[in-house]
């Protein structure tokens, strides 16, 4: 039985805390979730959730800007935060005395920031992020192609049908009262759960959240759009485009189960056998047997209101992407109907496995898990439920996952070498 | 309304930081001499081994660039009794990670495996080690692959900056002037037969030193280390040809990226090595430089302009003395100004002395990154394998620890005025030559020298 400790409880103004326990070093990490990501955006604010989570470090009233920064770096801690389409996560990291000091940061932006953020420092932050979609995605190979799967696999209204970072145009509208309206909908005590892992000791650490968390006021959870039914794509779709890259690339998508849904640890499972190592089939064919691609992958992108079953493979010079297509084919076909070998799904749950007790090794992993499990099955004590899917996977139940998925219309994204626009 | 408790209203006091906690060791040879650290931990089911040898792209010839790291790729394609896809079933089938790489001054193999299937794991990398195939059909394969990741290299503008800064910083003939991938051009000199001969010569047991660390079974860690690397067979490893001169380099160079939405800039000066006396004081003055979110140069180029998502430091400290570098990749359009911005942050490590809070942060930065980076298994296996590839003592973490505390501000302030020299540095941009090289000679700075993605004149 596969456990990660914990104790949790929830506040009267309903923020959830969880409390995990790990004194084998001097060290301490608190993670906040707060249960909104991209999918919660409005259209024409596209990438404002991430937005925010930058102007999170804008500074609160008690803390003015630079201080969360500062004060915590003062004493060696460190912090972060992500964005995906449906969370956002900060996280702080440092020796165990500062553990007040971290919840002191986080319970004061919670409760002061839309009072204190400025035009100005939602200006400077623009232009950060704005960077930061030119230094992930439109200077970096293959990038651009990443942009265009979401609208191209979701219709306008979804809400995955734009990336999280958002388009230029759209991080360019946006404003302070954007802002305060977001965090008024979205940032209360009852929309988030708070994790906190290491060296304490628990009383303290209880009497702690209530002092900074516990007198903050209790509002509703925020109310939700309807959960978007399971779409497919009505025909098949084909973009091109071009790159500054010197290999041409194809990815294929598809719509797959949502994350924990039936299927979804099967589609892991069934990515592994197809693209996870070099006896993976697409790989040995591609690659490693047929030589005509440098690369070959597949994975599940699990996400709450429905995944996306990704494959790709890049060409080899002097190959082009009809080859590689016909090949990908041919296996992905042959795969669907016989299925993974009992080998095969061994070496993938093994792998599976393996990488997750690895994830088990670091402590603001084990804090992000929990907060995870919280957010998705509705208790921190997921682990074993979520392992117990890739163990009780079989051999034809990844066949039929996968065969479904593979029944399905699909993106094809073609990247092409820029010389080859003409 | 509710009111504010007064908690909140001001930081809370902080006690004084935790000691570092260094785990202990258990350090031992195997019959063929081969030095052995073990380091027990249970917070997760794994185990983690990191097998240093101490001889990587450093011991390549120029003119074969990339042979130490194609020696090490080749190492698992196939070994004992399995050829390349049954190795790697094989390894899969035990949930086990292994890989064998090169950097300039070492090549690694590293072993990481749920706990229960970690001795077995540790028979394949005893195969790897000892019984490598190396035959010629995995070759001609993994040198197509290599031959393109180096042509594909030419679209990774962060992997460019690297290839071209090294370059012009070190030269050609110097061991760190080359990509440790080597250029395409070197890897057409390569051959199967000069791979065996680099595997016999350098991976040796008495070129060698293993940390294991995590949840082993401690009564048969031995025994089992000694079936599967005892084999191992010793043989003198030759010492290194004398190290050339740093040549004269440019103060600006241009990798021409048209249409570039970003420029990735490098500059570039001569470093310190990893047994300095400096290295403490070094890496706590980066700290403050461009070592921490706070630091310097983010703050100015990120926060302050909003001009990238990121401008970092860093030392490099290696056998022979390394590198100096500050980067960031910035809005096409403020290649000049961040250039002019970076300059000035360099500048001031002089003007603008460190303060008392800089560094008091750049010591407690640097004590908890000793702290978290032993507070994992992989950690752990890193810290005490890199001590080993550069032979130092096992208290090396409470030496540096001590060394850090020991630094005062004082000391930053003469260092930082012994070494850091915005003068001296190569300013290496990868970016969209048309738009940015005007502004450019209008910060004062020389025509630039053009190169191409592998740092040819262009």
């Amino acid at each position: 039985m596969l456990k990660i400790e914990f104790d949790t409880y929830t506040l009267a103004n309903g923020l959830t805390v969880i409390l995990h326990q790990d004194r084998s070093s001097p060290l301490v990490a608190v993670d906040l979730w707060y249960h909104v990501g991209s999918k919660d955006e409005s259209p024409g604010r596209t990438g404002f959730a991430h937005l925010f989570e930058h102007l999170m470090f804008m500074g609160s009233r008690h803390a003015p800007y630079p201080s969360f920064d500062a004060i915590m770096e003062s004493w060696g801690g460190h912090n972060n935060g992500t964005t995906s389409n449906d969370r956002t996560n900060y996280y702080e990291i440092g020796p165990r005395n500062l553990l007040e000091t971290f919840l002191w940061l986080e319970a004061d932006r919670l409760a002061t920031l839309p009072d204190v953020i400025t035009d100005e420092e939602l200006e400077r932050q623009r232009k950060v992020v704005q960077n930061e979609r030119r230094q992930s995605y439109e200077n970096r190979p293959y990038g651009a192609g990443e942009l265009v799967v979401p609208e191209s696999m979701y219709p306008p209204e979804h809400p995955y049908h734009w990336p999280t970072i958002g388009s230029h145009a759209d991080l360019e509208a946006a404003t302070v009262s954007d802002v305060r309206e977001f965090f008024d909908r979205f940032y209360r005590p009852s929309n988030a759960s708070l994790a906190i892992a290491g060296d304490f000791d628990p009383d303290q650490v209880r009497a702690l959240v209530d002092k900074y968390f516990g007198w903050q006021p209790a509002r509703p959870a925020p109310e939700r759009r309807p959960r978007p039914a399971p779409i497919q794509l009505a025909a098949d779709v084909t973009r091109t485009l071009t790159d500054r890259v010197q290999l041409p690339r194809l990815r294929l998508a598809w719509h797959a189960p949502a994350l924990f849904a039936d299927g979804d640890a099967e589609l892991d499972l069934a990515a592994h056998a197809l693209g996870g190592g070099k006896s993976s089939r697409l790989y040995r064919a591609l690659v490693f047997d047929g030589r005509i691609a440098q690369d070959a992958f597949a994975y599940q992108g699990s996400l709450m209101l429905g995944s996306l079953f990704h494959v790709g493979a890049t060409a080899k010079p002097g190959h082009d992407l009809a080859e590689v297509t016909a090949a990908v084919d041919a296996q992905l076909n042959r795969f669907a109907s016989e299925g993974p070998t009992e080998e095969e799904l061994a070496r993938a749950r093994n792998t599976h496995l393996s990488d997750f007790y690895k994830g088990l090794d670091h402590l603001q992993t084990r804090a992000d898990l929990l907060n995870h499990y919280q957010y998705v099955l509705g208790t921190p004590d997921g682990a074993e439920r979520d392992v117990e899917r890739y163990r009780s996977a079989t051999t034809a139940s990844v066949r039929d996952a996968f065969a479904r998925v593979l029944a399905g219309k699909r993106l094809t994204l073609q990247t092409l070498p820029e010389a080859a626009r003409a | 309304m509710t009111a504010t408790p007064d908690a909140m209203t001001r930081a809370p006091a902080v006690a004084p930081l935790p000691a570092v906690l260094v785990p202990s060791a258990t350090q031992f040879t195997l019959s063929n001499g081969l030095p052995i650290v073990a380091i027990h931990r249970d917070v997760a089911p794994i185990v983690s081994m990191a097998l240093m040898i101490r001889s990587g792209s450093a011991a390549d010839v120029p003119e074969q660039a990339g042979l130490a790291s194609l020696t090490a790729e080749m190492m698992d394609e196939g070994a004992g009794a399995r050829d390349a896809l049954e190795f790697a079933d094989a390894l899969e089938h035990l949930g086990a990670d292994l890989w064998v790489g090169t950097g300039r001054d070492g090549s690694q193999l590293s072993v990481q495996s749920p706990r229960e299937t970690f001795f077995e794991a540790l028979d394949l990398a005893g195969d790897v080690l000892v019984r490598p195939r190396l035959s010629d059909a995995d070759w001609h394969r993994v040198l197509s692959d290599r031959r393109t990741s180096t042509v594909q290299r030419r679209d990774q503008p962060e992997a460019v900056v690297n290839v071209v800064s090294d370059r012009l910083l070190f030269g050609d003939e110097h061991p760190y002037g080359r990509p440790v991938e080597g250029y395409t051009r070197t890897l057409d000199r390569l051959s199967l037969d000069a791979i065996k001969g680099f595997h016999a010569r350098f991976w040796r047991p008495n070129n060698a030193f293993v940390v294991v660390a995590g949840a082993f079974d401690e009564p048969a860690l031995r025994a089992r280390l000694e079936k599967a690397l005892g084999s191992w067979q010793t043989q003198p490893v030759e010492s290194s040809p004398p190290v050339p001169p740093l040549p004269p380099r440019p103060r600006l160079c241009i990798v021409d990226r048209p249409g570039a939405p970003q420029s990735v800039i490098r500059m570039v000066a001569p470093g310190t090595d990893r047994l300095s006396p400096d290295r403490p004081g070094l890496a706590m003055l980066n700290a403050v430089l461009g070592g921490s979110f706070t630091s310097r140069l983010n703050f100015n180029l990120r926060e302050k302009h909003g001009y990238t998502y990121g401008a970092a430091s860093s030392f490099a400290f290696l056998r022979l003395p390394g590198s100096f570098a500050a980067r960031a990749s910035v809005f096409a359009e403020s290649t000049a100004p961040s250039v002019r911005e970076m300059l000035a942050e360099l500048a001031g490590m002089h003007e603008q002395p460190i303060t008392a809070e800089e560094h008091a942060k750049a010591q407690a930065t640097l004590l908890m990154r000793v702290a978290e980076g032993l507070s994992t298994t992989g950690g752990i296996a890193a810290t005490f394998g890199e001590m080993g590839l550069y032979g130092l003592p096992l208290d090396e973490p409470n030496r540096f620890v001590a060394a850090l505390e020991a630094t005062t501000a004082d000391d930053l302030r003469a260092l930082a005025a012994r070494t850091i020299d915005p003068g001296a540095a190569a300013i290496v941009i990868v970016g969209d030559r048309a738009a940015i090289e005007g502004p450019l000679r209008e910060l004062g700075l020389p025509a630039p020298v053009i190169r191409d993605a592998d740092g040819d004149p262009a």
